[in-house]
């Protein structure tokens, strides 16, 4: 690496006095792209960089081997034999090898599209977005009051609230907290003179409180598929029906498929995974499920003696949770972080996964690293069972976590909280944080090492002001997808099917109603 | 200030007490007239803030409570002052409950039956010398996300409250030594998920400072902790230099436990005392009836109200659920194991631990550039608020700057200047020439003469001030008058048909003399000094650090409503 970053220098230097008129002007362009920008330090580095490299893709073509000969002494000299050469070099000089016999002409237009590609990022410089995944970063998150609707009710607003702090997070408490808060907002309802519930509630009165909710964090499959209940519902109406006998009608529906969809669906699941653990098996789950919870505990009330491996993830540390609700429960609990997971994973003899979503082609979507968990079990042959109610089953279909997925707030993936608003604790109170800090000073100081070179040294940078790092990134996705063939089965109220009839299930279950 | 926006109702109402402002009692000796609620605080009156601060909250549904004699003049000026007829919203209501004196304690204030009547939902109290540039909204937003299980279904028993603590040092000009403080020890919250909630944590004591030197006293100097506290909690922090800010979020079964609770006088001292102890010190929770009132025994009428069946809702808890959180079941079950071994005489009782609510705070952290929140409960903040919104510029954006530094209405003299960066001149104001005005408060309708110059003052409304008086750091009360060289004789004797300004001027000519021993009578030079509503000053008099008020023969209206400990009457 050190020998290739050298000759690239070197050739650099060599060449500067060739430099062709192409490459002024195009020097010129850079320059100027990073006079405008704000920060002229930090762009002086990617600015710098293209023509670097384009140097020394030019360099066989514009001087032949000339320029090799200089480097390399009389080595490359006879451009057919390699073999003299060291084999580290060799790769270097594939490349010289490659360009020789092409002609010159056939340079330019590649040197051009090079150095296209940086100067089509400098002027656009919005780190906070990763661009592959830009369309799912929220037009808005973590808002605040003033930003949501009149209408909304309070009951609403306080779900919204604790659903972006995480405060209720997983997808079936999401979607019954949506339904009791809902239960509230419609008994608050008055319908207006002219018209009538079914044809009034749902667009004036709920759409509001779904989009608030949905402000607040991209809606789960789960409550996509409760809403839609919920809206079938009051739509088939009765006009006729007094007002708070529809509303009471309502309620008492909404109870019931709470009732039905999610706590005997969960029992209904715990009491058909449980089976599944036997004597002596090795559990393996990641973050956090509620079915995979009460699973657990059924089959330790049960009298089953098992082992429990809980690997967890930052930066919500869900499986702490779960760990500890065990943990209590009186079972044999091994904690591991996911970077442990390819050692643990050859003692399993059973992984158990909640979901956040099943999709239609089988895929699970579920918290973020389970793809890779789901991957190991499947190399180490260990089978993979997934715990799911029927009311998160979807009808979307997605081959990748790309295009369904969340992007959580960057800012969660910091150790500590932002400093601005925290540091006032006087002396004793920051020992914590600092060493907390100082370790992330440290891996950012390296980051921003190579990105910044030119930058005045004194100055380091922390990771809470990765968005002034102009080459610094960072990414935070909620969900990921795992392939079908990873999943031996799904656990659903409707029985254990294979991932295939996933789509079979969910037409039965959400919309065959 | 125009609202941009309405915000979302948060589902709370307010409650504002408006108590009699004991430690103002320069301008405030006439609850019947002027009642404390309505001094100007840089020419708005001081309920209008607090108002204000739930409006942009998103909270309409605000009541005053305010003792009987009080409560005409605050209806009067509620329906006339051009500052409060402007907020938007309804007009908040007026409640003045007979039992309610001028003494009474908040918490006694809110067994009332008038008031326990009022409050139908969570509810907010706060005080109406409160002053904030904090956003209301974002501190709510703390509460309604930080509120645990259930929160989201508004029967629910077990939320938490809020209260506001904010750092009376670190800030120049406004904060002082002899500012008030609270005895407040936190815990950081137990359950950090991705982001700490900015500055909210666990009280776990609170006192005012009178009571924790009161048992200092009695304890040899030390403050007696139980094991227990640290036991549960290994990291509390201790802060004496914070003040209550006197706005509490509540739940709405607070108003239960109050009334169940005969012995609380204050809330901040009680009520908050008393909870944040019960949600560490064993047994305490059910010797204050918190149990029952948790479990919602008298609540009848509540279930009945909520249409759902109860039982359901109480079976699927969001909550048990939610992915970052932890199953509860060890509180049931540690404490059985734990009981059956030490004391296994007394009966366990049948139900699980009572979980006590939390009750957090925000802590307001100390530093020059945080938004400023205040309570005005002595003359010298009072002056120090004053002054320091009329500092800000009219483009700041702080919620307290004012649209116009000087209003166009106001008619001043030529070759006067005015700072305009650190001043503040409300309408109708008449200003002589050659006059020098910096780092004022002039209130509406105020005459001020020639060659006078003012520093650091606020005056409020009518205030007269004669040629060539000189002011440095005083803060005059409506109507008063300060008589300078020229006029002396025309306006005296238009003053003695006031009864009031007689009496007042008989005792500041007695002070004049006693003062300046003799008929210095070119120069009235006013030096930190108070002057009560009303009140004339005579001409030639010089002064520093004084109190210039009528004799009252009824004297002062004694106890306090809202812990206004602080003596401020000799203030130098």
């Amino acid at each position: 690496m050190a020998e290739q970053g050298g000759t690239a220098e070197q050739s650099k230097t060599v060449e500067e006095p060739k430099v062709s008129a192409v490459e002024l002007k195009k020097r010129a362009k850079a320059d100027k792209q990073a006079r405008r920008a704000a920060q002229k330090e930090q762009e002086g580095a990617p600015a710098e960089v293209p023509p670097a490299t384009n140097g020394a893709h030019q360099e066989p073509s514009a001087q032949g081997q000339g320029v090799q000969q200089d480097q390399k002494g009389k080595a490359a000299q006879a451009k057919g034999q390699q073999q003299p050469k060291p084999s580290k070099q060799g790769g270097q000089d594939v490349r010289p090898e490659r360009g020789g016999p092409s002609q010159p002409q056939s340079i330019p237009p590649r040197s051009k599209a090079a150095p296209a590609a940086p100067s089509k990022e400098l002027p656009k410089r919005d780190n906070s977005v990763v661009e592959l995944l830009s369309h799912l970063y929220p037009i808005q998150r973590r808002p605040n009051l003033a930003g949501v609707s009149k209408d909304v009710h309070p009951a609403v607003l306080a779900l919204g609230l604790q659903i972006s702090t995480y405060e209720i997070c997983g997808s079936s408490a999401r979607c019954v907290a949506m339904l009791l808060a809902f239960k509230e907002a419609i008994q608050a309802y008055t319908t207006p003179r002219d018209t009538s519930l079914p044809r009034h509630l749902v667009s004036h009165h709920l759409s509001p409180q779904i989009d608030c909710l949905r402000s607040c964090r991209p809606l789960a499959e789960s409550m996509g598929n409760a809403i839609r209940w919920l809206k079938k519902l009051i739509v088939e109406l009765d006009p006729d029906k007094p007002e708070h006998e529809a509303k009471d009608f309502i309620c008492e529906e909404i109870d019931r498929f709470v009732h039905e969809r999610i706590t005997v669906t969960d029992q209904a699941i715990a009491a058909s995974a449980r089976n599944q653990i036997r004597t002596g098996s090795v559990v393996l789950t990641y973050a956090k499920s509620a079915i995979v919870e009460k699973t657990i505990l059924q089959a330790h009330e049960q009298g089953t003696r098992f082992r429990l491996i809980v690997v967890d993830s930052r930066p919500l540390f869900e499986g702490k949770r779960l760990a500890t609700s065990l943990m209590r429960a009186g079972l044999e609990v091994q904690y591991v972080p996911f970077s442990g997971l390819a050692h643990v994973v050859k003692d399993a003899t059973l992984v158990l996964l909640g979901a956040h979503s099943m999709l239609s082609n089988g895929r699970l979507q579920s918290r973020v690293g389970t793809a890779s968990i789901a991957l190991q079990a499947h190399k180490a042959d260990v089978p993979v069972i997934v715990c799911c109610e029927s009311v998160k089953f979807s009808g979307k279909v997605a081959l990748d976590s790309i295009v369904l997925n969340e992007i959580a707030p960057p800012e969660e993936l910091l150790l500590s909280p932002i400093p601005e608003k925290s540091p006032i604790h006087p002396a004793g109170v920051a020992t914590t944080a600092v060493t907390g800090k100082s370790a992330v000073t440290v891996t950012s100081a390296a980051i921003s090492k190579d990105a910044s070179e030119d930058d005045e040294p004194a100055k380091l940078k922390t990771l809470h002001e990765w968005s002034s790092i102009s080459n610094l990134r960072l990414l935070n996705p909620m969900y990921d997808i795992t392939p079908a063939e990873y999943i031996r089965m799904v656990i659903c109220e409707y029985g254990s099917v294979p991932p295939s009839s996933v789509p079979v299930v969910h037409r039965l279950a959400n919309e065959g109603m | 200030m125009p609202h941009a926006t309405h915000p979302p109702s948060p589902g709370l109402q307010a409650l504002v007490l408006c108590g009699p402002g004991l430690s103002l009692n320069t301008f405030t000796s006439t609850p019947s007239t002027l009642p404390k609620c309505l001094l100007p605080i840089a020419n708005r009156p001081m309920v209008w803030y607090p108002l204000d601060w739930c409006h942009r909250m998103g909270i309409y549904d605000i009541t005053l409570v305010t003792p009987a004699d009080a409560a005409p003049p605050l209806e009067a000026v509620l329906r006339s002052h051009p500052v409060l007829t402007s907020l938007s919203g309804p007009r908040p209501e007026v409640l003045a409950p007979k039992g309610l004196e001028m003494t009474s304690g908040t918490a006694e204030l809110l067994r009332l039956g008038e008031v326990q009547r009022v409050i139908k939902g969570d509810f907010v109290v706060l005080s109406c010398d409160f002053v904030s540039e904090v956003d209301g909204s974002r501190v709510l937003q703390q509460w309604m996300g930080l509120n645990p299980s259930l929160a989201a279904s508004s029967s629910s028993r077990r939320k938490g409250g809020l209260a506001v603590y904010y750092p009376t040092y670190g800030r120049e000009g406004i904060s002082s030594k002899k500012d008030e403080t609270d005895f407040v020890a936190t815990v950081p919250l137990p359950k950090p998920n991705v982001m700490l909630p900015m500055g909210i944590e666990e009280v776990v004591m609170v006192m005012p400072t009178d009571t924790l030197n009161d048992t200092l006293d009695e304890n040899k100097q030390a403050l007696p902790i139980r094991q227990t506290l640290l036991a549960k909690h290994g990291n509390v922090k201790i802060r004496t230099k914070h003040r209550d800010a006197h706005v509490y979020f509540l739940p709405l079964w607070v108003k239960e436990f109050v009334a169940r609770n005969e012995k609380f006088d204050s809330i901040s001292e009680d009520v908050l005392g008393w909870w944040a102890k019960a949600g560490w010190q064993a047994g305490l929770a059910a010797k204050l009836g918190m149990d029952e009132v948790l479990a919602g025994k008298r609540s009848t009428d509540d279930e009945g109200a909520n249409a759902g069946s109860v039982d359901e809702e109480e079976e699927v808890d969001a909550t048990a659920l939610s992915s970052t959180k932890s199953a509860p079941v060890a509180v049931r079950q540690s404490p059985q194991a734990f009981a059956t071994r030490v004391r296994t005489s007394t009966a366990p009782p049948p139900r699980p631990k009572l979980a006590v609510p939390p009750l957090l705070a925000y802590m307001q952290p100390a530093s020059p550039t945080q938004p400023l929140i205040r309570r005005i409960d002595t003359a010298p903040q009072l002056a120090s608020i004053s002054l320091h919104i009329a500092r800000l510029p009219p483009s700041d954006p702080s919620p307290l700057a004012h649209e116009h530094k000087i209003h166009p209405s106001a008619s001043i003299g030529q070759q006067t200047r005015i700072s305009q960066e650190d001043c503040l001149i409300a309408e109708n104001v008449t200003i002589g020439i050659r006059c020098n005005i910096k780092e004022s408060v002039v209130g509406p309708n105020c005459e001020i003469g020639s060659n006078v110059r003012l520093t650091k003052c606020v005056l409020m409304d009518g205030v007269v001030v004669g040629d060539g008086v000189q002011m440095v750091g005083c803060i005059a009360g409506k109507r008063a008058r300060v008589e300078g060289t020229s006029t002396t004789g025309a306006k005296g004797s238009e003053v003695e048909v006031d009864g009031a300004a007689v009496k007042g001027k008989g005792k500041g000519k007695q002070k004049a003399t006693s003062q300046s021993g003799g008929e210095e009578d070119d120069k009235t030079k006013l030096t930190e000094c108070e002057i009560a509503p009303f009140f004339v000053v005579e001409a030639g008099t010089e002064a520093k650090g004084e109190t210039m008020k009528a004799f009252d023969p009824e004297g002062e209206i004694g106890g306090d409503g809202e812990e206004d400990v602080g003596d401020e009457e000799d203030a130098e």
